[in-house]
């Protein structure tokens, strides 16, 4: 790992000299027991606003259970360690068991609700939020359990290996210790695959999902991860005050927290720590106007999401990764348009061919029988049967709404077949999970792009390799073997897939945001996010629509190429009858969801049903005008 | 057996007019998810806004409890003005808060949803104060009139009036809808807003029509909650808009006779709950349709599932 940081070790070995020196100094440069007290709150609301950020920063996910989390660590450790139920057991046991138990809750909580979409999600929690809150405040009868509205007081006394934290100094360090921990963690888990896959799916859930990424468990870690912090937070935060009670857990302290992770932006580790470390403190220079201090809570989220949703510190240099000007080449100077569409020629885009020469085979790789797929009363494929050979170029045209990417749709498991069964590699894939025919080998390119775009191309294509890495949070957060190893295989798999495009796609590019890119790029990034996953077959929705001649020339060489290089085998759904001329050994016409012609391009080319299709039927016993395609 | 066919057909009743409340609140919600697909938080508070307006024209009507107006016309400005005034903020609250984000992400118009909610929330409490206001309503209903026997059911005025008037106002919408110019423009926005924009529908100003129906119907529920229990806080929109939203998600989100069937239902159960239940828990019945209903039928029981798009 500290190989990997290059240059800028030094810097980073600085500041966590500088944070250390701080960290130990601060607490005792505190005016008085009361700016200690804040000080120590606000290494609480930190560490706190960092668990929310995995969630709402990094997934993406209105969570409005949060702070329900935060009560079921502070409880769990009031009734573990007090007189409660007469149970003492030690800090150190205390802390990781509440912990673990709120991260188990949140997975209940998280398994029953994250298929549900964004606004469903945020009631379901906002639900278990309120009966949470109802169940501390009714719970204490018939036998008393939460203490209702007097809570539980009067904890255990913290005894760490003989070590006693009982003065204000104490807890602040003890706070402080936890809250760099997970200062430390978000930032590893932000630069991971985890990282990526919850950037992606935050980005485009269906594009993330179609490579690789398993979106439902990726927010299933995001919650179990935010509800482990907000456990832990909640024990820490019981211990402080020494006490618990239900109104500690409620929504205003939600509302504060999401107010401190939006005023530093969404996602920006050092955004949201500064916006904790300010809403802690701002408010004590302003107690005169406490009453309003909710009103303004409130007027921070409007005004914020108006006018700055990437929060108060988002976008400022130093503070996120330097962004490569697009337009600029390497000295500075201002690049004409045409030199990024046109500076690099046909040839040097194909890299010098491998002597390994794939053509196709007759084994067959996929298999669709019989497949119906109704929407409503519209059906858009009615007895599509096919196979596609190993090696085989295949190309599918037909009109507009001849259900070409409905095809897809289904081989690609975004739809599940209303009758019929799909099948790959001798086994049945027909109601899989999108990332689970990716990780089997089948990834597909979008007909209207759908790039992560303001995820950086070399991380576009990182996301690809997410379906064949496996490492864990444990291995990420301690930076074990297997998560370097993966890293480093996942980076140079990116270059070397980026290489294939050449210049287009590699030196400065690479750290440059996806939606700079032009559009060929951006179709070529697509493609080369694909070539990422290992797949075996690449479904290519119109991969050269939007381009111009010049640029389906290539685009068109290049995946004969792959084919002939790198023995992928390729669906192609395409409307350049030129493209298809070229490229296919086989061409399979659709119209109107069924299969009306099969065979070489000349055979379909020139077949009646398909001139039908394109161009109309002629009227009986008149003579056809001579068009041909 | 006696108890309970008195017990049934009275939580019936209760259950009517609790449900056509929810009903009314729901219908804001879904109007505007229809068409901006957003869950607007603050629509529970425009309806305790609502409360309060009523609750005020209340107050400055009468001389020591006692309405100094015809009593019908008291109840009609009460309502007049409260959907006025909710409607308003209504429209506010889509001017500022929503409208600058309506290209933003999913979550950032929720925040600024959440955002709302807390502010007007807050504001209430800073200008009206924490403690319950309460409407002094024995003026407002006819002599003789207190209570209605009905066979073996005894039934409140209030109740009655509730009941009348949810179902004149949800009538007066499903016509609107149905058969004016505005009422088609809304369903077409609804379907697809940018193709009714294509068409030359003017689609800002049917967002907030959207927002004035919605938040005038969620006003008219604040008023009739408090005619019926006398109460309003600043705090009442928390539980009503979760509840109004339970009630659209049960009648399938987007559908506005949906809202309507989702509403009644859901009244009908939680005051039919209330007789197994200690009534601690009463709410906890509205948060379990809820999550049922979104686990095993998401689109509800009238809402229709329209696949993504890719």
């Amino acid at each position: 790992m500290q190989i990997a940081l290059g240059p800028n070790r030094k810097a980073r070995i600085g500041a966590y000299i500088a944070a250390i020196l701080v960290f130990v100094s601060l607490p005792h440069i505190m005016p008085n027991e009361y700016w200690l007290r804040i000080y120590t709150v606000t290494g609480l609301w930190v560490m706190l606003s960092l668990g929310l950020n995995v969630v709402a920063g990094f997934a993406g996910l209105f969570d409005l259970s949060y702070v329900a989390f935060f009560g079921i660590g502070g409880y769990t450790f009031a009734l573990l360690s007090s007189n409660q139920f007469g149970i003492h057991l030690p800090f150190l046991i205390v802390l990781p068991v509440a912990a673990i138990f709120t991260m188990g809750i949140g997975f209940a909580l998280g398994s029953t609700s994250l298929r549900l979409k964004g606004d469903y999600l945020a009631i379901v929690t906002l639900a278990f939020a309120e009966i949470f809150k109802l169940l501390l405040l009714n719970l204490d009868t018939p036998i008393n359990i939460t203490g209702g509205v007097n809570g539980i007081y009067g904890f255990d006394p913290i005894n760490i290996f003989g070590l006693k934290v009982s003065s204000p100094i104490g807890y602040s360090y003890l706070v402080w210790i936890f809250a760099f921990i997970a200062t430390f963690s978000a930032y590893r888990l932000k630069k991971s695959r985890y990282g990526r896959g919850w950037e992606a799916l935050r980005e485009d859930e269906l594009a993330a999902e179609a490579l690789g990424v398993n979106t439902t468990k990726m927010k299933l870690m995001a919650f179990a991860i935010g509800a482990f912090i907000a456990g832990a937070a909640g024990v820490l935060s019981a211990s402080v005050q020494d006490s618990v009670f239900p109104n500690n857990f409620d929504f205003p302290q939600l509302v504060i927290v999401y107010c401190m992770v939006i005023l530093g932006g969404l996602g920006n580790i050092p955004g949201v720590i500064a916006g904790a470390v300010l809403l802690s403190i701002l408010p004590e220079f302003l107690r005169e106007y406490g009453a309003y201090r909710m009103m303004f809570y409130g007027l921070i989220l409007i005004v914020l999401m108006a006018l700055r949703p990437q929060g108060l510190l988002g976008g400022i240099g130093f503070l996120t990764k330097e962004k490569k000007r697009p337009d600029k080449d390497e000295s500075g100077h201002l690049k004409t348009s045409t030199d990024l569409y046109y500076g690099e020629s046909e040839v040097a885009q194909i890299p010098e061919k491998k002597e390994q020469v794939y053509s196709k085979t007759d084994g067959i790789i996929l298999e669709a029988k019989d497949i119906i797929q109704d929407f409503g009363g519209v059906r858009a494929l009615n007895n599509l049967s096919l196979v596609v050979h190993e090696r085989e170029i295949l190309s599918i045209i037909g009109p507009n709404g001849a259900g070409k990417t409905t095809l897809f749709n289904l081989i690609s498991g975004i739809y599940r077949p209303t009758k019929g069964m799909i099948i790959f590699d001798g086994r049945e894939i027909s109601g899989l999970r999108p990332h689970k025919i990716v990780s089997m080998g089948i990834t597909r390119t979008f007909q209207n792009l759908r790039l992560f775009s303001k995820m950086t191309v070399m991380d576009n294509a990182r996301v690809g390799r997410f379906c064949r890495t496996s490492a864990g949070p444990i291995s990420i957060l301690f930076h074990l073997k297997k998560h370097r190893r993966e890293e480093r295989e996942t980076e140079e798999k990116a270059k070397e897939v980026l290489g294939l495009f050449g210049a287009r796609l590699t030196g400065y590019r690479f750290n440059q945001q996806a939606i700079f890119l032009s559009y060929a790029n951006r179709r070529r990034l697509e493609i080369a996010r694909t070539l990422m996953t290992d797949a075996r077959l690449l479904l290519l929705d119109e991969p050269s629509a939007g381009m111009n001649p010049q640029e389906t020339k290539e685009i068109t060489a290049f995946v004969k190429y792959l084919r002939d290089t790198y023995g992928y085998t390729i669906l192609l759904i395409e409307h350049k009858l030129n493209v298809v001329r070229k490229i296919s050994d086989r061409v399979i016409a659709l119209d109107y969801g069924e299969k009306v012609a099969e065979g070489s391009y000349e055979d379909v080319a020139s077949n009646k049903h398909v001139i039908e299709a394109y161009l109309g039927r002629k009227k009986d016993g008149k003579k056809r005008s001579s068009f041909t395609i | 057996m006696h108890v309970f066919s008195q017990e049934l057909p009275q939580q019936l009743i209760n259950g009517l007019t609790l449900g056509g409340v929810y009903a009314l609140i729901a219908i804001g919600y879904t109007m505007v998810y229809g068409i901006l697909g957003m869950l607007n938080f603050a629509h529970g508070e425009i309806y305790m806004i609502g409360g309060f307006t009523g609750w005020w024209v209340l107050h400055l009507l009468s001389r020591n409890h006692q309405i100094v107006m015809n009593s019908a016309l008291v109840i009609c400005l009460m309502i007049i003005i409260a959907m006025g005034m909710s409607a308003f903020i209504g429209v506010l609250t889509e001017r500022f808060a929503y409208r600058p984000l309506r290209n933003a992400p999913r979550i950032n118009l929720l925040l600024s949803a959440l955002g709302v909610s807390i502010f007007l929330q807050n504001f209430v409490l800073n200008y009206q104060g924490a403690k319950a206001r309460t409407f002094y309503v024995s003026s407002l209903i006819p002599k003789g009139l207190q209570t209605i026997h009905l066979g073996p059911v005894v039934v409140s005025f209030m109740r009655i009036l509730v009941i009348v008037l949810t179902f004149l106002l949800m009538g007066l919408l499903t016509i609107m809808i149905k058969k004016t110019k505005a009422g088609k423009a809304m369903r077409a926005t609804a379907q697809d807003l940018e193709m009714a924009t294509f068409l030359g529908i003017d689609v800002d100003r049917i967002i907030v029509l959207v927002f004035i129906i919605g938040s005038a119907l969620g006003g008219a529920a604040g008023v009739l909650v408090g005619l019926l229990f006398t109460q309003v806080d600043y705090y009442v929109g928390f539980q009503a808009g979760l509840k109004g939203f339970t009630a659209a998600v049960l009648g399938g989100i987007g559908s506005i006779s949906g809202a309507m069937l989702g509403g009644i239902l859901l009244g009908l159960s939680e005051s039919l709950a209330v007789t197994f239940l200690p009534s601690e828990y009463k709410d906890v019945v509205a948060f379990a349709i809820l999550v049922i209903v979104l686990i095993v039928k998401p689109s509800g029981l009238m809402g229709e599932k329209i696949p993504e798009k890719v």
